[in-house]
């Protein structure tokens, strides 16, 4: 198989050019969001280039220490980030949130990585930095999502979950359709994309996997594995937040606290 | 006979302001009590309070002998059953509005059967063949009917109540009120129908 083709930094430069077309809608549009991007894409420049160095030496050490430690501030940067997006308060969310994040991390990866890889060390940096930085990554989006459905849902209808509590309804019951609407929403844009995965689009990993030499059978091993421990750790990620923390936004005469 | 309801010094302030001060009654069971007073003086909040959705008040409210707490919460409102007066249950059958409240375990057995379910209709003018209907296809006035009879349905102790006729035309309002109002239960109301006023048993002049 050939060698990948490098991408020159200067390539690499010249590849940001692509981002006037965004830019120039945006502003065309007064949509507020140019600088916004700028941001996001410096950002993203910086932070990729920061850890695709800082992976080198990781790999090279391999310390499953030093792993599990990067692997523990990726979940916690990755929580902040849901509870910042999700317009929710710290001081309540921060611990539900990562809480559920490090549980449901440490099922997949096991899963994953332990019994169906057959690694000797679900630490190993090659496969435990990548794998768990793509659930992370892909998590976050259904946890926004999710948070953002249930807890606005309350908050707006505020009287319809009154309403199930007042005519005897146990907190789980009146919950219920409000944990049913933020599993929907969140649930709904990824069993779509599922479905259609091979037909229109390449999933990043598999393409990833391709030019970097594997073949494509093994490559589609993987992207299905992780297709489904996606899934399967977004659906658990945001069943545990939601339920965790259930303890702390409502009152002892169960109603939503005010502060939420 | 003792009270099913009683309301000690009750007061209630929303940012700084006091909505209720120094509220004191008792009700009775099975008395129809007419809750009036202009806007903002605090009839939904007191409702509000019975049902255990604002604990920030002063004073002492007993519910069926049970002091209003967190304790005794979950058995209040196993007990009651509270019709705000905008709601905004969004499900997509006329059938699953009016059954909603017996889908829980607390009240699966109170589930009517066809024959009751006719007999509440006709006393509410209202056909069963709405049953089959989409929420978004009945008027608001038929939404209020059905939820009013499945509040009704449940056969709760107490019954509080928000502005229960208020999406309701002159005509049915009267025969709507007379029905509820000829119910064994006690059912504590927000309104400001004079008709209600004068069937009831008492009036709280907030």
């Amino acid at each position: 198989m050939k060698e990948v083709i490098d991408i020159s930094y200067l390539s690499l430069f010249l590849g940001y050019v692509l981002l006037f077309i965004p830019i120039i809608i945006l502003w065309y549009y007064k949509t507020g969001l140019v600088k916004d991007t700028l941001i996001a894409v410096a950002r993203m420049t910086v932070q990729l280039l920061l850890v695709g160095v800082y992976l080198e030496y990781i790999f090279e050490i391999n310390s499953y220490l030093i792993n599990l430690a990067w692997v523990i501030v990726m979940t916690i940067i990755a929580s902040f980030t849901i509870i910042k997006r999700s317009g929710l308060s710290y001081k309540i969310f921060f611990l539900p949130v990562l809480l559920s994040g490090v549980i449901s991390i440490a099922v997949t990866d096991a899963y994953f990585l332990g019994f169906i890889i057959n690694l000797e060390s679900v630490f190993d940096a090659r496969y435990f930095i990548p794998i768990t930085g793509m659930l992370l990554g892909n998590t976050i989006r259904t946890v926004i999502i999710a948070l953002e459905a249930y807890y606005g849902k309350l908050k707006k209808e505020q009287n319809s979950y009154r309403w199930y509590l007042a005519n005897g309804a146990s907190r789980k019951e009146a919950l219920l359709p409000f944990m049913q609407s933020a599993m929907r929403k969140a649930f709904n844009p990824v069993i779509a994309t599922t479905a259609i995965m091979g037909l229109i689009s390449l999933p990043g990993m598999m393409t990833g996997q391709i030019l970097g030499g594997s073949s494509p059978s093994v490559a589609i091993k993987y992207q299905i594995m992780l297709l489904i421990t996606i899934f399967s750790s977004g659906i658990l990620t945001v069943f545990l937040t939601i339920n965790i923390s259930n303890f702390f936004t409502f009152d002892k005469f169960e109603n939503l606290k005010k502060k939420v | 006979m003792k009270d099913i309801i009683s309301i000690k010094n009750l007061s209630v302030s929303f940012k700084n302001e006091k909505i209720i001060q120094n509220l004191s009654f008792g009700i009775k069971g099975g008395e129809k009590i007419a809750i009036t007073g202009a806007s903002g003086k605090g009839k939904t909040t007191l409702l509000n309070i019975m049902a255990g959705f604002i604990p920030e008040y002063e004073g002492e409210i007993f519910i069926l002998n049970k002091k209003l707490n967190y304790q005794n919460i979950k058995y209040i409102r196993q007990n009651i059953s509270w019709l705000p007066q905008e709601t905004v249950i969004d499900f997509e059958k006329v059938n699953d509005l009016l059954f909603a409240p017996f889908k829980f375990t607390n009240n699966c057995k109170q589930e009517p059967n066809n024959t009751i379910i006719e007999n509440i209709f006709d006393k509410f003018d209202l056909s069963t063949d709405l049953l089959q209907k989409k929420t978004s296809e009945i008027s608001g006035g038929q939404k209020q009917r059905i939820m009013l009879a499945s509040v009704l349905l449940l056969k709760k102790k107490i019954l509080l109540l928000d502005e229960p006729t208020s999406a309701l035309d002159e005509k049915l309002k009267q025969k709507i009120t007379d029905y509820i109002l000829s119910q064994k239960i006690t059912i504590l109301t927000s309104t400001h129908y004079k008709y209600w006023m004068q069937k009831s048993d008492k009036i709280l002049s907030l």
